[in-house]
């Protein structure tokens, strides 16, 4: 009895501490009466959703600083979906039934949207996705979801921007020769639809071959054998589609193996917080969607990156943290449009969405193959060069020309 | 006189648990949705447990349900309703396949081929492309009872209530004996007339089918499943530490560990939104450290040191 009484009082103590650091570190709701509500489910012990919840709340702060909407403040509720399907619907539960939010932004996970859609249908309340690539979302949605916006590219948006991407890259710059591509893929839905999209894509144009390997995320970390394939295979541009656990490590192996393929490309979700330190990321290629050499090009970036270092006191290290702070502001300039949250009008005002981004694009709203509402439809090709993300393509918002071809290991 | 007023409380118990949905909203009805498919799990565990045998297969069955049932209705148009009953008994033929094989298995050697069987299980689904939908899974044209909240909510129930009868039966029929006795000395039990395989194919079966059924159960209530969802590590380690919480070899202990570990998840994520994995996870490590016969073993502790006190003084 008395080592349950021990284990009873350490739990009860650890609960308190954490609780007064969450109290701490999320702050508290605004005062004054009747906030709009603006419910999110992100994972939040992955660097995506935590960034991203941070972020849109930094957007929150700076809009109630800024008078509110409607002479209303903003309020953000954000539920942990712990990146499970059942406590991402649970969540969504709780924030209309509970918090009676007035619209839904967030996400991350494919895997986590797919079972957030039925109960999403059931409320059919304006969503704000900043998540879910995969076509199967798209899928389970159907035409009818007007209610669903959704920011991320799909995985097919994002591969035929890769194609064009390199396609214009080739043009421009007449030393990028690319013949041959290799994509190791992890062997999960990700790395599998990764490589799917791009054997469709580049199948055609280039000669095209891949193969899957465990993630490190998931208990795997050798690459032995696919860098060997691909070494084989000679490609003038090798891709990886992983998680940022396998960032360091497979770089780590390839440059063991002498691996030298002309590009040497990552396609993870997100980057482990310091890889732009190592000294193995120089002219490492990568796709995402956002850098901080934005800022150098955009204001819109300029501002949201200033904004979440005065606030956080650390650097964005995904994507997901600026377009989750485009979400919070998309909402709020839709519900000022549309003078209210009724469902209806928000759904026309967000249907007419022109916003600048600290994407360093201007986000509207268009068809996509199933839904109505697609509103980022490219990846960006950035490069890592001196310890930062480059933008390399488009070319309106390059800040870099390509370092070609990946120098050989010393 | 004392069974018959267990059995009301049962009762009052049953009806409270029915008739939750008249009184709570949309959101509780979804947690207490995943208490207790996790307690179904927890409880059909530990019926196996009670013959000595530590199964890790949990997730692997509770997947193979999953996609029996979805890809009964998706390839096969069978009715969501039926297409339950067809992956439990589904989970059940493949258990009795498999246990011809691995219930020769003791101790380590039939735990790690469970967990084996798990990974074996995921990866056919992962590559099985056009049947299986490979790592993308499968997406159902829509979840079961259209998505209402008490329906799902009942249906989960009667998963529940399927699995607390069969462990009740394990516990008050002969099965019980037979699988103590294995448990305590397989000698002992086969020179009792014990027939020792046949009472462990019995258990591992049933117990199969109960974790196949609460798969079919979850990917209707979802309506997907995806290789990594279905079989995600989640559904064995979960069950394991609400039995060891609650007190293994009973049916009320995995119900008490389901409860309290269930509502602790949800709550401290509510409290803690940014670091509530990290007590969950210090709970679970303190309670296998300093409490491994459980809460429902500390009360029977208690009222034995009680009773024995009370001897002494007399």
């Amino acid at each position: 009895m008395k080592k349950a009484l021990l284990v009873i009082m350490i739990i009860a103590l650890a609960v308190s501490a954490f609780a007064m650091g969450a109290k701490e570190a999320t702050g508290t709701a605004p005062a004054g009466a009747a906030p709009i509500k603006i419910g999110a489910t992100w994972p939040l012990a992955d660097i995506t959703g935590k960034q991203g919840s941070m972020a849109a709340q930094q957007a929150v702060d700076e809009i109630n600083a800024a008078g509110g909407v409607l002479g209303r403040k903003l309020e953000l509720i954000v539920v942990d979906d712990e990146l499970k399907a059942d406590k991402g619907a649970a969540a969504i539960e709780k924030l209309v039934t509970v918090d009676n939010v007035d619209l839904l932004i967030g996400g991350m996970a494919s895997g986590v949207a797919l079972g957030q859609i039925p109960v999403m249908k059931k409320y059919a309340k304006v969503v704000i996705s900043t998540g879910a690539a995969s076509y199967k979302v798209e899928e389970g949605l159907g035409a009818e979801a007007d209610w669903y916006f959704h920011l991320h590219p799909w995985d097919y948006n994002q591969g035929q921007s890769y194609a064009d991407g390199w396609e214009a890259i080739q043009k421009k710059f007449g030393n990028v020769k690319i013949q041959k591509i290799f994509l190791a893929y992890e062997e999960g839905a990700f790395g599998k639809a990764s490589f799917d999209a791009s054997k469709t894509l580049f199948g055609g144009r280039y000669t095209f071959d891949g193969a899957p390997f465990k993630s490190a995320a998931f208990g795997g970390g050798d690459y032995a054998s696919v860098l060997e394939a691909a070494k084989k295979y000679g490609p003038d541009l090798f891709l990886w589609a992983g998680y940022d656990a396998d960032a360091l490590p497979m770089l780590e192996q390839a440059k063991a193996m002498k691996f030298n393929p002309g590009i040497y490309l990552g396609a993870p979700p997100g980057w482990p917080a310091d890889f732009g330190k190592s000294p193995l990321a120089e002219n490492v290629m990568l796709y995402g969607m956002w850098a901080p050499s934005i800022n150098g090009v955009s204001p819109a970036s300029k501002k949201f990156y200033d904004g979440f270092m005065a606030k956080y006191n650390t650097e964005p290290a995904t994507y997901f943290a600026p377009l989750s702070y485009s979400a919070v502001y998309i909402a709020a300039d839709a519900i000022k449009r549309a003078g209210s949250t009724d469902t209806a009008a928000l759904i026309k005002a967000l249907a007419a969405t022109n916003y600048a981004s600290p994407l360093g694009q201007t986000i509207t709203f268009t068809p996509s193959n199933i839904i109505k509402h697609q509103g980022v439809k490219n990846q960006k090709i950035l490069q890592w060069q001196k310890g930062r993300q480059e933008v390399i393509w488009p070319f309106e918002s390059a800040t870099a020309a390509p370092v070609y071809p990946f120098p050989a290991w010393k | 006189m004392k069974l018959k007023s267990s059995y009301i409380v049962v009762a009052v118990l049953s009806v409270i648990a029915i008739a939750f949905p008249a009184f709570l909203g949309a959101y509780p009805l979804n947690v207490a949705r995943s208490i207790m498919t996790y307690m179904a799990l927890a409880i059909s565990w530990d019926m196996l447990l009670r013959s000595g045998q530590i199964s890790f297969g949990i997730a692997g069955l509770f997947g193979l349900g999953s996609y029996a049932s979805a890809l009964a209705v998706l390839r096969g148009g069978m009715d969501p309703m039926l297409s339950i009953v067809f992956a439990a008994a589904f989970a059940g033929v493949m258990a009795y396949a498999l246990g011809f094989a691995i219930l020769r298995l003791r101790s380590m050697y039939f735990s790690i081929t469970t967990l084996a069987l798990m990974e074996i299980f995921r990866i056919v689904m992962h590559n099985l492309h056009d049947f299986s939908g490979g790592p993308e899974g499968v997406v159902l044209p829509s979840v079961i009872f259209k998505g209402a909240s008490p329906a799902l909510y009942w249906l989960c129930l009667a998963g529940l209530f399927l699995t607390i009868g069969v462990s009740w039966f394990f516990e008050k029929s002969k099965m019980h004996l037979a699988l103590t006795a294995i448990r305590n000395d397989e000698t002992s039990a086969r020179s009792s007339g014990v027939n020792i395989f046949n009472y462990l194919l019995i258990a591992f079966v049933i117990t199969s089918v109960l974790q196949g059924m609460m798969g079919a159960i979850q990917v209707q209530s979802y309506g997907f499943t995806t290789p990594d969802t279905a079989f995600d590590a989640n559904f064995t380690l979960l069950p394991l530490a609400m039995a060891l919480l609650g007190g293994i070899h009973s049916t009320i202990g995995p119900m008490a560990g389901a409860v309290l570990l269930g509502v602790a998840s949800e709550w401290l994520k509510l409290k803690i939104p940014y670091g509530h994995l990290v007590v969950y996870g210090i709970i679970i490590i303190l309670v296998i450290l300093f409490m491994p016969q459980g809460l429902f073993g500390l009360a029977r502790k208690a009222r034995r040191e009680r009773s024995k006190a009370g001897a002494s003084h007399e």
